[in-house]
């Protein structure tokens, strides 16, 4: 009897760490290929949109910033040693469907919204899903990320979207992320690029 | 079962999802367009044969008592295993199938064939009857996916079939064409089968 | 008043069954007594809740901490088949009516995509602890609500003069096409 269930547990035992083992060791190995695709096809297609630039270039040009529990990733645009455009990604909290992942780009020169571009979204479509138009996202462009946003029916200067009020507040809840992380880590991103674009091997900090 | 035999009974005579009514769930869910349709069905037809060789392999070596935990171990594997392999070389494939991927792993059809064959016949026979059901799985919801693509859509993996007048059934592409595509299907395929003097399968 | 849009939405709009086809085997295996599709969509609710409970917080507070996310579908289905298993021991062991009612219907479980496809959708839709819970109990109700009005219909298709290449699958198949569609009456309900 003891015999019996010390082979069933030896046997299932085997089977599963086998099968852990070749799954992570799969899973280090493509680690870094599977990253750069979530970035080619995630965020690439609103990066190109924003700076009007093809996504390889900008994606090569990746920063993680981390505060707290969140990690925000970074792209910038580099002209003659000067930073003249900054894309900030973060996950608006609160959306129908979960969170709304925004990109808003930036110059980081005056600190004027250049735009903002949904990354992705599970929101109704008809509905929520409207965050994507244009007319709705225009009323970014132009803002100054100097103190936080709000939707109009909290004295603020957004509409939102008719119907999708938790799709809005989603928006506004990532962007206000992005305007405390540029209030309080504004200089150390700075640094962090200079440091990278005077560094030819370009750095992996 | 002979060996050609097993190679091939999985195009006709237990075509799932039709012959076979196993693996309804993603024949419905993702055959919006032919190409995911094809996506998911190699995916499955990978998962078969390594899922059949390796149970196979291991008939003798597994105790009666944990038999489905350890077959539920070796089909969860390969299922991790193709999602990390889709998510680094077919990226778009892997998002539009999203959850369906992982819920490869209780498709019925792979633990039917672990139970009902490759736990009872030796190596290289179990992985011909994965490849044989796996390609008519694939071949299956292809073959739906198309249809529902062009009637729904007025594309075929992508390309326009259709001149511009075309006005697409956006119908077929949601959840209710999917069920009616089907059932019309397997109710055309069960007519067709009595044509040929065979029994039916389902009730 | 979140929850109630979370429930509503579950039940109706993305109905499990008919709006995203999970759970199609024993839809159309047990669906064609009312009995038998009570019993069922019993089990699966009951399971499908606690599965999700535990499945939120094993990958919580076990696995995403040690940056394991990508053995979720190994440690999900493991978990589902080892609470099955308990449930119907337990079961067994507490009552015999419950057992000959429920019982039979929990080994066909662990292979019913409804109840894995509910505890990966918390996880992709990044819900909560309640957010899970409420979710799970809707969508399985749904999952109950939609099962149990296809084994009304059913009985009566039983009656009827189905053309004989049409018969059981088939017809239930077309059949789910007319539910799904009075259920996309409901889109944009919510919201």
């Amino acid at each position: 009897m003891l015999r019996e269930i010390a082979r069933l547990v030896l046997v299932l035992g085997t089977i599963c760490s086998l099968s852990a083992a070749s799954l992570a060791y799969v899973r280090t190995s493509l680690a870094d290929r599977i990253e750069m695709q979530e970035d080619f096809y995630v965020r690439g297609p609103a990066l190109e949109r924003l700076f009007q630039r093809p996504a390889q270039e900008l994606l090569a040009e990746k920063l993680t910033v981390p505060v707290g529990e969140e990690a925000y990733p970074v792209f910038y645009l580099l002209e003659a040693g000067e930073v003249t455009g900054l894309a900030v990604e973060a996950a608006g909290k609160g959306g129908y469907g979960g969170n709304i992942v925004i990109m808003i780009g930036l110059d980081p020169r005056n600190d004027s919204v250049l735009g903002v571009e949904i990354v992705s979204h599970s929101e109704t479509p008809g509905l929520g899903a409207k965050v994507e138009l244009q007319g709705f996202r225009q009323q970014w462009t132009g803002l100054t990320l100097d103190c936080p946003v709000a939707l109009t029916g909290d004295g603020g200067r957004i509409d939102a979207i008719s119907g999708a009020t938790y799709s809005s507040e989603a928006m506004v809840d990532g962007t206000n992320q992005v305007v405390l992380l540029l209030r309080n880590h504004r200089e150390e991103i700075l640094t962090l690029i200079g440091q990278r674009s005077t560094d030819p091997s370009g750095g992996e900090s | 079962m002979n060996f050609r035999q097993t190679l091939t009974h999985g195009f006709w005579r237990d075509l799932p999802p039709f012959r076979l009514v196993l693996g309804l769930c993603p024949a419905l869910a993702v055959t919006a367009a032919a190409e995911n349709g094809l996506g998911m069905g190699l995916a499955v037809t990978f998962v078969l044969i390594f899922s059949n060789m390796f149970i196979s392999l291991l008939r003798r070596v597994i105790p009666d008592k944990v038999r489905i935990a350890s077959f539920i171990v070796v089909i969860a594997t390969l299922v991790v295993l193709v999602e990390l392999v889709m998510k680094a070389y077919f990226f778009p494939l892997s998002q539009q199938l999203g959850i369906y991927i992982p819920l490869i792993v209780v498709n019925c059809i792979i633990l039917g064939r672990a139970e009902a064959f490759a736990s009872r016949n030796p190596v290289h026979l179990s992985m011909a009857d994965g490849l044989s059901v796996g390609l008519g799985f694939t071949m299956s919801l292809t073959l739906v996916g198309s249809i529902r693509e062009i009637l729904g859509a007025g594309t075929w993996f992508g390309l326009a079939v259709f001149s511009e007048g075309f006005e697409a059934f956006s119908f077929m592409v949601k959840a209710p064409g999917a069920f009616l595509c089907l059932g019309l299907m397997l109710g055309l395929m069960n007519a067709w089968s009595r044509r040929r003097g065979e029994i039916f399968i389902q009730t | 008043m979140d929850m109630l849009l979370l429930a509503i939405g579950a039940i109706f709009v993305n109905n499990i069954l008919l709006a995203q086809y999970l759970g199609n085997c024993p839809f159309c295996g047990v669906s064609k007594k009312l009995s038998t599709a009570l019993g069922m969509g019993a089990a699966v609710t009951f399971v499908a809740v606690v599965a999700s409970m535990l499945t939120w917080a094993v990958y919580h507070y076990l696995l995403a901490p040690q940056g394991l996310e990508y053995l979720k579908t190994l440690v999900f289905i493991l978990v589902i088949a080892a609470l099955v298993q308990f449930a119907e021991i337990f079961i067994k062991k507490q009552s015999k009516v419950l057992y000959d009612s429920l019982g039979i219907f929990l080994p066909l479980i662990t292979t019913n995509c409804a109840v894995m496809g509910i505890a990966l959708l918390n996880i992709k839709h990044g819900f909560g602890f309640v957010q899970t819970v409420v979710f799970s109990a809707a969508s399985a109700a749904g999952f109950a609500l939609a099962i149990l009005l296809f084994a009304c219909v059913r009985e009566r298709l039983f009656i009827s003069p189905v053309p004989s290449a049409m018969r059981g699958t088939a017809i239930a198949l077309v059949t789910a096409g007319v539910m799904s569609l009075a259920f996309m009456g409901f889109t944009g309900m919510t919201n």
